[in-house]
């Protein structure tokens, strides 16, 4: 009824991918601490390139990228073990080769100049919804965007933009009409950062930042419109709900990293005669931990698995995210307290892991969010319970 | 170019590794299979050349079912095809009855270029490939840090403690090579999933004119009489810096002939 194995060229990519990263990415990891702890990027622009392009040789490359555009297309359930992998190290890196899916829906032209030089790794984007009072309420957003002759004229702010820093173009979405507003008024458009719109880093705990963005004046050709105009609600929706399931993956892969330390730490660590595994209060922190990852682990590959059956897989990814990031936190509370003072300090990894965490019950749908979704799915009877599968 | 490498899986070196205690004989499932790393090396430098020159690279084997991993491995890293020698009358062979075998499935196979990694990380005998070579009756170049085929020739880099020597055969011949050869590749996910459709052709003692009765543990000329665990690691040498520490660290390293 229910297979939990990996096909045997699954379990070879894991193995693949888990052997690169140990081999090719884990060693920079000190690296990457001492650079953030004297104030530097986390590792230099061409350490990140020359990794990429190892990954890019090896065919780590458009891991989700349709075969058309030069990818592997490996689907969800892959892209969810491959991610499970990368999230064992805290190195900043990902493998190249891939695009936002709303980028897909350009028209030929707009893929020459947008998509394509995105997948090469040639151009950056970012895109741009939330603003600061809009952000789960995405349909308030205030950025106007008027139409001049054969431009558009956009005008607001966005805020905690991913990757907006470093960003060349934005998609950015903007209230076209304002009387429909989320019904059919607002636009998506293709904005290079040449047209004038300005970035603003924005510091965070963590070690990442994203960006403040803002549009004065921006003069924008109809043209660079993203799909139609009226649309790009729906596009972003579509945006929003292409992985959410895939936010879980990653730290799963970090909270199963840290437990290993932790049991590893546990073992040599001696208080009063006894290493602290001897420990009933150490040991439980322990068993609750690796229960909880588990269930991470398999709601995650269960959402993965729907979106893989063409089904509606928008429950079973907030049930995951939500557990998700939820067992993250509270597995690196528990592994920094088995580390006690070491766990503290900037030498190990695990206080910036403690930090890093910390955004996934915030960010792509907070975990209130995603317990409104879940309860109203059962509230109004769009998921039954009983089921299986 | 009909290059043939040799592949072993051995158990895992990160994991726990033990001898059973009925037949003392390696204990498979007690750790994860890879191959032997060195043998990465081999299909890497048979790839490499193959790229340079053209041919075709055949994956060998001796092992059980499980070992069918470690060939698939080996398929994905881009080999054309494989070929498995699988029976249960070979379980518990030793290194003159393996290299006997293997010499009768190359026999089969043919080649004009066997390569194989120098030794093992689980039994280390380090003697298959001077085995092969005189079964085979083909010239052995070992240790080779290089290789270069030139026409009828293979030349090699041979590695010592003093350096290299220059080292040359003519082939068909066999080659075992160390870690410093190159760099091996990792198997790309598109190379994961060809190598399912690349053809794997199974071999039993029989299929190779070989003898049942010369093989396997019971036949062995060399047994494994006993064995122990290795001794836990001592307690390390602490130098206390009082101003002499670097001459009683340097010292110490001398006496372990390190410098």
């Amino acid at each position: 009824m229910v297979d939990f194995s990996l096909s045997d060229e699954e379990r070879q990519m894991r193995d693949t991918i888990r052997a690169f990263i140990t081999k090719e990415v884990m060693p920079l990891e000190q690296e990457v601490l001492r650079n953030e702890r004297e104030g530097r990027s986390s590792l230099p622009a061409d350490v990140t390139r020359e990794l990429r392009e190892k990954a890019k040789k090896a065919g780590f490359w458009g891991i989700n990228t349709p075969e058309e555009y030069g990818g592997i297309n490996l689907g969800p359930i892959m892209a969810v073990i491959v991610a499970m992998e990368t999230g064992r190290t805290y190195v900043p890196f990902g493998f190249g080769g891939t695009a936002d899916n709303i980028l897909y829906a350009g028209n030929e032209e707009q893929k020459k100049r947008y998509l394509l030089p995105t997948i090469e790794g040639e151009r950056r984007s970012c895109f741009a919804i939330t603003e600061p009072g809009a952000g789960s309420d995405a349909r308030n957003i205030r950025t106007r965007a008027v139409r001049d002759g054969s431009d558009w004229v956009i005008n607001g702010e966005k805020t905690f933009i991913t990757g907006g820093n470093d960003a060349d173009f934005v998609m950015v979405f903007a209230v076209t009409d304002p009387e429909k507003g989320a019904n059919g008024g607002v636009t998506c458009f293709l904005v290079d950062r040449d047209m004038g719109w300005k970035s603003e880093p924005i510091h965070t705990m963590g070690e990442w930042g994203p960006a403040a963005l803002v549009f004065q004046d921006v003069r924008v050709p109809h043209e660079n419109i993203l799909g139609e105009e009226g649309k790009g609600f729906e596009l972003a929706m579509q945006w929003i709900g292409q992985g959410r399931y895939m936010i879980p993956a990653r730290a799963i892969g970090a909270a199963e990293r840290m437990l290993g330390m932790a049991v590893e730490y546990a073992k040599v660590r001696k208080t009063f005669g006894n290493p602290i595994a001897d420990y009933q209060a150490i040991q439980w922190m322990i068993a609750d931990s690796h229960v909880e990852i588990e269930s991470a682990k398999w709601l995650t590959l269960y959402a993965a698995w729907q979106v893989q059956q063409g089904r509606d897989a928008r429950h079973a990814s907030s049930v995951a995210k939500l557990n998700g990031a939820v067992m993250a936190n509270q597995v690196v509370d528990r592994v920094l307290q088995i580390h006690g003072g070491m766990g503290y300090t900037k030498e190990l990894p695990i206080e910036r892991w403690y930090r890093e965490l910390r955004l996934l019950r915030i960010y792509e749908g907070t975990d209130e969010i995603q317990r409104r979704t879940i309860a109203r799915n059962l509230i109004k009877g769009h998921v039954k319970l009983g089921e299986i599968g | 170019m009909n290059i043939v490498v040799c592949v072993k899986q051995v158990p895992d070196t990160a994991s726990e590794r033990n001898l059973k205690t009925d037949d003392k004989t390696l204990d498979r499932e007690a750790a994860d299979g890879l191959m032997n790393e060195l043998d990465e090396y081999a299909v890497e430098e048979a790839l490499q050349i193959k790229e340079a020159q053209g041919g075709e690279v055949t994956v060998l084997t001796m092992g059980p079912d499980k070992a069918a991993e470690t060939i698939r491995k080996a398929l994905s890293m881009g080999a054309d095809k494989a070929v498995h020698l699988v029976d249960d009358a070979l379980h518990g062979s030793d290194a003159l009855q393996t290299s006997a075998a293997l010499a009768q499935a190359l026999r089969k196979i043919g080649f004009d270029l066997v390569i194989l990694g120098s030794e093992s990380t689980d039994a280390r005998t380090g003697v298959l490939a001077a085995m092969l070579a005189e079964r085979l009756g083909v010239p052995q170049l070992s240790l080779a840090g290089k290789v270069e085929i030139d026409g009828g020739n293979v030349r090699v880099e041979r590695q010592t403690d003093y350096g290299h020597d220059k080292v040359e055969g003519s082939l068909p011949a066999v080659v075992s090579v160390v870690e410093k050869i190159n760099e091996p590749r990792y198997p790309s996910f598109k190379g994961i999933m060809a190598a399912k459709k690349k053809p794997v052709e199974k071999l039993a003692v029989g299929d190779i004119e070989l003898d049942a009765a010369a093989v396997g543990l019971g036949n062995a000329p060399t047994q494994v009489v006993e064995f122990a665990a290795a001794p836990p690691r001592a307690a390390g040498t602490i130098v206390t810096d009082e101003g002499e520490g670097g001459a009683q660290a340097a010292d110490f390293l001398a006496s372990k002939k390190f410098v």
